[in-house]
């Protein structure tokens, strides 16, 4: 009996469909294994004010899902920092159970990361990868001011959602997937957008073993 | 709402879950701090604007244009006396390198920071007493061998780190080239007087007529002080390489304009008057030709025109409004007449490689042109006269054989000025030799006191650029002009040609000031922050501080910044200000009881109390 959650912190506005386009398809992808899955995102957070933190969910079983009506995860399995400077300022980890994965995306090596991670203990495995930069992503993170700028409000957004994975998503569910096996790959891969920064993530992830969990 | 997973603190629970407080409610100003969505946080960092790393002696030029600004006057010219000595010389005679590279000058017209600098000097010279004083003695005795620009500098610095300093100077009256290569319309001698005085003020003593090798030996200098700084500078001229230099009438540039500093002069110039050369001292002989009783001065350079002379073009514009003529592209080969000079051979010539320092082709097949004249003076360089220094310490170049720190080998002799800066690619000039023999000075003092010496003074930092500024906040403004003398009237006398700034000038030009890349107290940060992030206490320069807490990294501040010393950092480059925060409640103080305390933290600096300075 096996049950996973997944949680995603992201940007408002920014990059709300980033973190959005990742719990949707690893539970999407759950649900054609035969699993039961929930994926929403999170509201008490006033998402639509840009750069504000936002948080999306998703919760994959092997039995069905009873507290269909609570929406936050208590206890992620697994976490998703959709941009770098999230590292710094949240107790994003309180609730994890040890064994826990934390993906981030940035340019800097785990080890480097690993210094502002709360409560590192907690991790099996710390996974890095420049997902901005395998996307080719017109605005790298460092430039994220200009990105707020450009893209000041959802305007146009439901039209380039109708792909899924375009940008820089596509890395961070390949690093997903890949170091913890929530769902497989062949049922993942055909959903995404962008397959070229999907594959080219599998073989550029950095990854950084901690806590095992003694099976 | 849900507040499930967050930490929500006993003072904040509200009546109604999902309720919270308003803003106007008191504990609704301490929720939501936004510094986690911050990706980048902005930094003070002043850098270093491009005047003061252009000048040859990192005079703070910023600094005290700021405080001119701003009427401190006396701070200003207590600024400027760290590195200049002789604020009122240079506010002459310089030849600006600070204004050459001033980012005005890419803009409108770059500032007249000479005319402020003689402002600030002139006001120093009317001080009752100096604001710099004398080191406590260290009992260490230097002797500075020359009180020129290099050998003032040295001995300045060395008595206001408590050395006691003997100048040796070989002529009857101090001030080296500030007095004898520097004509007096530039220059006036009173105000060389007041400077020097100003050192002996500070317990420096001052030996004329004690030339070293003929007075003073070296094993005198050796065995009488603990060290000895070397600033002799180049005391004889070049010469031409023409046929017949030896006739009467036949003048050389720096020995000329030396012997009329001095007082010693006995030339009498004809009507006709030649000047071979096409620097800075050739026009200062033409000029001071003119004053001399020369009718018609013709200066002869082998550059193909005006822009190629190595000369300051303010100067070379005011030469030729006082009627010199130029003659471009010869050389002399010859100095014709009957034991006395008569007329010039001169021929076709040019440089043959790309400065003007590279040997001279002279094209000798050409027919000679002859150019009648009473008088010729030539000003083509100078070099060393070093005699009694021991040949060990000679270099190839004939001057003297330093390592980097200005030192001779590991003894405790320095040098400084032109003496060592010929050749070196540095333009020959006071400012230049003002810094050598400073931070010569200080390498002495680290010698003395067996510390590791410095590569350099100023740590070569950012240089301000046009493109880390917000141009949008200096509207152009012309330049305020120096009054000036008359060409027709002011080539007959030694009245000084260009004029003083008034005060209203000084702090106009002084206004004009981009205080690039570094921050001159502007409050645009303060101002523009959409939150209250920013807090200072007091509008001075630096006293501004980011709560970081808040700042949600949206860059209004870096890019309003007119001056370009606020940066945005990356927030990951920071290990400390790391900010836990909820997502929705603060644990932490609230934004407003933050600043509070935060501007109990700032010092409260009051302004320099210039009135009572001792």
């Amino acid at each position: 009996m096996s049950y996973t959650e997944l949680t995603v912190w992201t940007r408002g506005i920014i990059m709300d469909k980033e973190g959005r386009d990742i719990v949707n398809s690893i539970a999407a992808s759950a649900r054609l294994e035969g699993k039961f899955a929930q994926a929403m995102e999170n509201y008490v957070d006033n998402p639509d004010r840009t750069n504000a933190p936002t948080r999306k969910y998703c919760r994959i079983s092997d039995s069905e899902i009873e507290n269909a009506l609570t929406y936050e995860n208590e206890a992620p399995n697994i976490l998703v920092l959709v941009e770098q400077t999230m590292v710094k300022g949240w107790d994003y980890l309180r609730g994890m159970p040890p064994g826990g994965t934390l993906v981030i995306n940035t340019h800097y090596p785990p080890e480097y990361m690993i210094r502002f991670v709360p409560g590192p203990e907690r991790l099996a495995q710390l996974v890095c990868v420049d997902a901005a930069k395998l996307a080719d992503h017109k605005w790298l993170y460092y430039r994220l001011g200009e990105l707020g700028l450009d893209r000041l409000s959802t305007e146009g957004a439901a039209e380039r959602s109708k792909a899924i994975a375009p940008d820089i998503a596509a890395p961070l569910i390949a690093a997903v997937v890949q170091t913890t096996g929530i769902v497989k790959m062949a049922t993942i891969e055909p959903m995404i957008a962008n397959k070229a920064a999907f594959h080219a993530a599998l073989d550029q992830l950095h990854v950084l073993p901690l806590n095992p969990v003694a099976a | 709402m849900s507040t499930k997973g967050t930490h929500i603190p006993d003072w904040l629970a509200v009546p109604f879950a999902g309720i919270t407080p308003a803003p106007t409610q008191q504990k609704g100003q301490d929720l939501f701090p936004t510094g986690n969505w911050r990706a980048i946080r902005p930094v003070y960092r002043d850098k270093m604007p491009p005047c003061n790393n252009a000048c040859g002696t990192n005079e703070k030029i910023q600094g005290y244009l700021d405080l001119v600004k701003r009427g401190k006057y006396l701070d200003a010219y207590a600024l400027i006396k760290e590195d200049m000595p002789f604020p009122s010389v240079t506010g002459r005679v310089c030849y600006h390198p600070c204004e050459q590279a001033c980012n005005r000058g890419k803009y409108d017209e770059a500032i007249s920071i000479r005319a402020v600098e003689r402002f600030l000097g002139d006001l120093g010279q009317a001080l009752p007493r100096d604001v710099v004083k004398a080191g406590p003695p260290n009992g260490k005795k230097v002797a500075v061998v020359g009180s020129g620009p290099a050998g003032h500098s040295a001995a300045y610095q060395l008595a206001r780190m408590g050395y006691q300093v003997t100048i040796l100077e070989k002529s009857p009256r101090a001030g080296g080239l500030n007095r004898g290569g520097i004509p007096d319309w530039v220059l006036p001698q009173d105000v060389l007087d007041r400077e020097i005085e100003r050192l002996v003020e500070l317990g420096i003593t001052v030996k004329t007529n004690t030339e070293v090798g003929k007075d003073v030996s070296w094993d005198d200098l050796k065995k009488n002080y603990d060290a000895c700084v070397l600033a002799v500078g180049l005391t004889e001229a070049n010469s031409a390489r023409a046929e017949g230099e030896d006739k009467a009438g036949v003048l050389f540039g720096l020995p000329f304009l030396r012997d009329i500093g001095m007082g010693t002069s006995k030339v009498k110039l004809g009507a006709r008057v030649a000047i071979i050369g096409g620097g800075n001292t050739a026009i200062d002989c033409a000029r001071e030709a003119l004053r001399q009783g020369a009718e018609e001065v013709t200066m002869i350079t082998v550059e193909g025109n005006k822009s190629e002379m190595p000369a300051v073009p303010e100067d070379l514009h005011d030469m030729l409004e006082e009627g010199v003529e130029l003659l471009h592209g010869l050389a002399m080969t010859s100095v014709l007449g009957n034991g006395k000079v008569e007329a010039l051979q001169l021929h076709p010539a040019r440089f043959t490689g790309a400065i003007n320092a590279s040997p001279i082709a002279i094209d000798r097949d050409a027919p000679a042109a002859r150019f009648a004249v009473d008088n010729v003076i030539i000003a083509v360089g100078q070099h060393a006269s070093l005699k009694w220094l021991p040949e060990e310490f000679k270099n190839e170049r004939g001057t003297i054989k330093i390592d980097r720190f200005g030192r001779l080998g590991d003894t405790m002799f320095f040098a400084a000025g032109d003496i060592v800066q010929i050749g070196s690619g540095q333009p020959l000039m006071v400012v230049n030799a003002v810094g050598d023999g400073k931070r010569v000075a200080f390498s002495l003092d680290k010698v003395v006191r067996g510390e590791p010496l410095q590569e350099r003074m100023v740590p070569l930092d950012v240089i301000t650029d046009l493109s880390r500024m917000n141009m949008t906040y200096f509207p152009k403004f012309a330049r305020v002009q120096q009054a000036m003398l008359n060409p027709v009237s002011r080539k007959k006398t030694q009245e000084e040609v260009i004029q003083a700034y008034s005060e209203e000038q000084a702090v106009e030009e002084a206004n004009r000031c981009f205080s690039c890349g570094t921050c001159n107290a502007c409050d645009n940060c303060y101002l523009v922050c959409p939150e209250p992030c920013i807090v200072r206490s007091v509008r001075s320069n630096g006293l501004y501080k980011i709560l970081v807490d808040y700042c949600k990294g949206c860059r209004v501040c870096i890019e309003e910044c007119p001056t370009g010393c606020l940066e945005g950092v990356p927030e990951l480059d920071f290990d400390t200000g790391v900010v836990r925060m909820d997502t929705a409640f603060a644990i932490s103080q609230g934004l407003h009881g933050r600043q509070k305390e935060e501007l109990q933290n700032l010092s409260d600096r009051p302004p320099k109390d210039i009135e009572n300075w001792t």
